[in-house]
């Protein structure tokens, strides 16, 4: 029985020192698979373009027409700002609401309603952000009696911030929507 | 007695397997030396090359820069100790030629020898990155040619413009492609980075553009009101995921390339963007806040039903596939304002466990390679960025400072 014993233990032992053998590399590599082929694609002189033609129109406008720190809406029209991931309107917000739609009841233009988010999370989730600020006012708005022809929406995500402090007043800045006549 | 016996070798089995696993794996890299036989020393290069052989997770570089004769197949007897030995020649009077040859250690035989040759100065990173890509090939090694891409990534310049930039994956070629205006979310159309798809936001409504990087060929792709995004290409290049909100209202949509033609794939009242290609490609997996915040969803794309993949964290707002594997970035800290901790976790399609493979910062824009075998990642780190890699299978990572502005959306 001892014998025994002293049997398996020398198996196990065997085992021990053997280990688990190393997964063998794989040898069917496939050659030319990248995109650089002795020099040809690489020497390939990529283009550079320049859209500089394209003004300010994103810009944002901190000189509000009604003089206030908090606004960077143009044309007569006011800033709506929201809370960290949020798109709903607040109650504080409402009488923005009141002045913009009487704005846009004063003239047959177009107008542009421009959400925007501070700088945290992805981008893509931040445009998307963006943009259900901007369809929250333009239904506010609309709600009010305005045609929705009457406005566009669009989402500028992070890209057009009004502060670049990294301070919570800066972040609350860019949480917003502008409005704009389209000209 | 016996029985004691045999419980005490089985655990000292399992504890001793563990430690053996771990250095047989650093054992099994290939020891290799670099000397330079470049006329003109450049440090830069070696560091690359450096990189690159770590990166690729087969080989263990000396960090010495040793100089020697390219040509003769002397070595240093303390090289003797190594594998291999990479002897190079870099030089740079008109573009950039490279001449590279692998010898064997123990004796000086000549294993490999390649030159390379391009017009450009710019352009030399990427003649390192093909020469490590060929040892591993020549080597027999397991393929590394995702080193050879380009990044291609935009990040903002001033409120309201942005640049397209290309740049290899250490970032130490980096060439703007599309400067001035808001044009952002690049993502290649083709395995061979011949085009990519961008979103240009310089009109009222956003427009999806395919642009032709060699011959700045432009070809409009759709257009949406409020947002569009390219956000994945299935693999024969046919049919596009897109972020796209015809109403006002951002959803997931398949564009099929030749017709131009859209097919809604979600249907929510919230936020469901960055779609991503899974599995076999009839499903997909997603970033939605239907739970109240962003999370990461799958579902069929002829299939109604929607399903969670991740169960922790409270932020989950970036992911991205390749096959049955999915990285995501999950924030890990409650901070309403000001820097969140956010790591990159690997989970899998088939499965609802979870790994971590970052612990610290702010780790972001995970993006599998197209071999899906090395994550790139963006970690931020009080006033610097840096492009961060881990290779899944050897461990082994790397970080490479970025400098300029923050990235805005980046792939490879």
């Amino acid at each position: 029985m001892m014998k025994k014993s002293m049997i398996i233990t020398v198996m196990l032992w065997a085992m021990l020192f053997t280990g688990c053998s190393q997964k063998a590399p794989n040898l069917d590599v496939e050659e030319g698979t990248n995109n650089i082929s002795d020099s040809t694609e690489i020497a390939g002189d990529t283009v550079a373009i320049d859209e500089n033609k394209y003004g300010n129109e994103n810009s944002a406008n901190t000189d509000g027409v009604n003089g206030t720190q908090y606004n960077s809406s143009s044309d007569g029209f006011q800033s709506i700002y929201f809370g960290f991931g949020d798109y709903g309107i607040s109650s504080s917000m409402e009488n923005h609401i009141t002045t913009n739609t009487n704005v846009v009841n004063s003239t047959n233009s177009t107008i542009k309603i421009e959400g925007n988010c501070d700088e945290f999370g992805t981008d893509e989730y931040n445009y998307a952000l963006g943009l259900k600020r901007a369809k929250a006012v333009k239904e506010s708005i609309s709600l009010q009696g305005v045609p929705e022809s009457k406005m566009v929406i669009i989402s500028y995500g992070e890209s057009n911030p009004t502060c670049t402090r990294p301070t919570d007043s800066c972040y609350e800045k860019n949480r917003r929507v502008d409005l704009r006549l389209v000209k | 007695m016996k029985y004691i016996l045999f419980l005490l070798v089985s655990l000292n089995l399992f504890a001793v397997d563990a430690s053996v696993k771990i250095e047989k794996d650093v054992e099994h890299r290939t020891r290799i030396a670099l000397v330079d036989g470049s006329t003109i020393t450049n440090h830069n290069f070696f560091k690359i090359l450096q990189s690159d052989l770590k990166i690729s997770g087969h080989f263990l570089a000396d960090k010495t820069h040793h100089k020697g004769d390219i040509s003769s197949s002397y070595l240093l007897p303390v090289l003797k100790s190594k594998e291999y030995v990479l002897k190079y020649s870099l030089a740079q009077k008109s573009g950039t030629k490279l001449i590279i040859r692998l010898l064997k250690a123990s004796d000086g035989t000549e294993v490999f020898k390649k030159s390379y040759a391009i017009p450009s100065k710019n352009k030399m990173p990427f003649l390192a990155h093909k020469a490590v890509s060929d040892i591993n090939t020549v080597l027999k090694y397991p393929d590394v040619s995702w080193m050879n891409r380009y990044v291609i990534y935009a990040r903002y310049t001033t409120p309201g413009k942005s640049e397209i930039v290309l740049a290899d994956y250490t970032f130490n070629y980096k060439k703007s492609i599309i400067k001035g205006g808001l044009n952002l979310f690049p993502k290649w159309a083709d395995k061979d980075q011949k085009s990519f798809y961008y979103s240009s936001y310089n009109g009222l409504r956003p427009i999806l553009y395919k642009m032709n990087i060699y011959t700045g060929q432009k070809v409009k792709m759709a257009t949406s009101e409020g947002m569009l995004v390219c956000s994945d290409v299935r693999k024969d290049g046919k049919k596009l995921l897109l972020t796209m909100a015809p109403e006002g209202q951002a959803d997931i949509y398949e564009l099929d390339v030749s017709s131009k033609s859209t097919k809604r794939v979600t249907k929510f009242n919230g936020i469901d963007v960055n779609g991503k290609y899974l599995d076999d490609e009839s499903s997909i997996v997603f970033v939605s806040d239907r739970l109240g915040y962003a999370n990461v969803f799958k579902k069929g794309l002829h299939a109604s039903a929607v399903s969670q993949v991740v169960y922790h964290g409270r932020n989950n707002n970036a992911v991205d596939a390749h096959g049955s594997k999915i990285v995501y970035a999950s924030r890990e800290s409650q901070k309403s304002f000001g820097a969140n901790t956010f790591n990159i976790y690997l989970t899998s399609s088939k499965s609802t466990s979870a790994r971590p493979l970052t612990t610290t910062g702010t780790n972001q824009f995970p993006k599998l390679s197209v071999d899906g075998n090395v994550i790139l990642y963006i970690k931020h780190r009080g006033n610097g960025s840096s492009v961060g890699y881990i290779n899944l299978e050897s461990q082994q990572s790397l970080l490479f400072p970025i400098s300029g502005r923050k990235v805005q959306s980046i792939d490879w």
